[in-house]
């Protein structure tokens, strides 16, 4: 079977890694919001649970999308 | 002479809630005096008089939501080959089921996440010289106002609902002077006493 671009699965594939890097983007903006509300409020030891949350986030989103490029 | 009328002291008794420090808990919605708060653009000598975000009931709903949307592709994993359908048939099939089975979750995290951070900065914020009142919603907005207290004409509050009234919480409005935004905390714990504390204050500004 020759390989083409316009085969259904590498369309589902290639639109798959465009939403799950949208969502990376997303994950940095949840992000930036923490590390703002960490600058406007300071509530004992929550920025620094809140980054590490989202930070987390970011990796799980990263690796999802590795994962993805791997075995789709 | 004998008096005729002696003013009550008040503002001693009034204000001895405002000298008693507490150490807040990380998810509480009502604190008196609490320490270890800082705000952006408190002064030195500012202390916190009341620290409110909305009542932990109001959580309910996305908490509900959250533990549907987690047991939700358990269930359909247990419906589907009742139904004949099988998402792990063959390997290609079965790794795009892999990879948006974990994407699912991913934003199921990212949804739980997204409504504790809205419910958990949401604050409003009472100091001896003004009050503070920081919205956080849809995760691109953040709002920050604040007015003094010498410009708020009424506070009033409204319970409404068996809810709310059962485990008293509602909302509280601060009216203020001029074309000066109004103020309004929602769902906070306790608004009658929010509402009495905010008046003395207004009173002995």
């Amino acid at each position: 079977m020759t390989f083409s671009f316009f085969q259904p699965i590498f369309l589902i594939k290639v639109i798959t890694l465009i939403v799950v890097g949208f969502y990376i983007i997303f994950t940095f903006i949840v992000f930036t919001q923490v590390k703002a509300m960490g600058k406007i409020i300071g509530l004992p030891h929550a920025s620094s649970i809140f980054k590490t949350v989202s930070i987390i986030n970011i990796i799980l989103a990263i690796s999802l999308f590795l994962f993805a490029l791997v075995i789709l | 002479m004998t008096d005729i009328f002696i003013a009550p002291v008040k503002s001693k008794q009034k204000n001895q809630h405002t000298t008693e420090k507490s150490h807040m808990h990380a998810l509480s919605s009502f604190s008196k005096n609490p320490l270890g708060i800082k705000f952006e653009a408190q002064k030195k000598d500012e202390s916190i008089v009341l620290f409110l975000r909305p009542h932990i009931l109001t959580n309910l709903p996305w908490v509900s939501l959250g533990i549907f949307l987690i047991f939700f592709p358990l269930i359909i994993m247990k419906i589907l080959p009742m139904l004949g359908i099988n998402f792990l048939s063959s390997e290609i099939i079965a790794h795009f089921t892999t990879a948006y089975v974990i994407f699912y979750y991913l934003i199921v995290f990212s949804y739980v996440l997204i409504s504790f951070l809205t419910w958990f900065y949401n604050i409003f914020i009472v100091t001896a010289d003004r009050i503070i009142d920081i919205r956080y919603s849809d995760i691109v907005i953040h709002n920050v106002s604040e007015t003094n207290l010498h410009h708020i004409e009424d506070v009033r509050y409204s319970q409404s609902g068996v809810i709310p009234t059962l485990f008293n919480y509602g909302n509280l409005y601060a009216q203020t002077a001029g074309a000066t935004e109004n103020f309004e905390a929602r769902s906070i714990p306790k608004p009658k006493e929010v509402t009495d504390i905010i008046a003395s204050l207004i009173g002995n500004d």
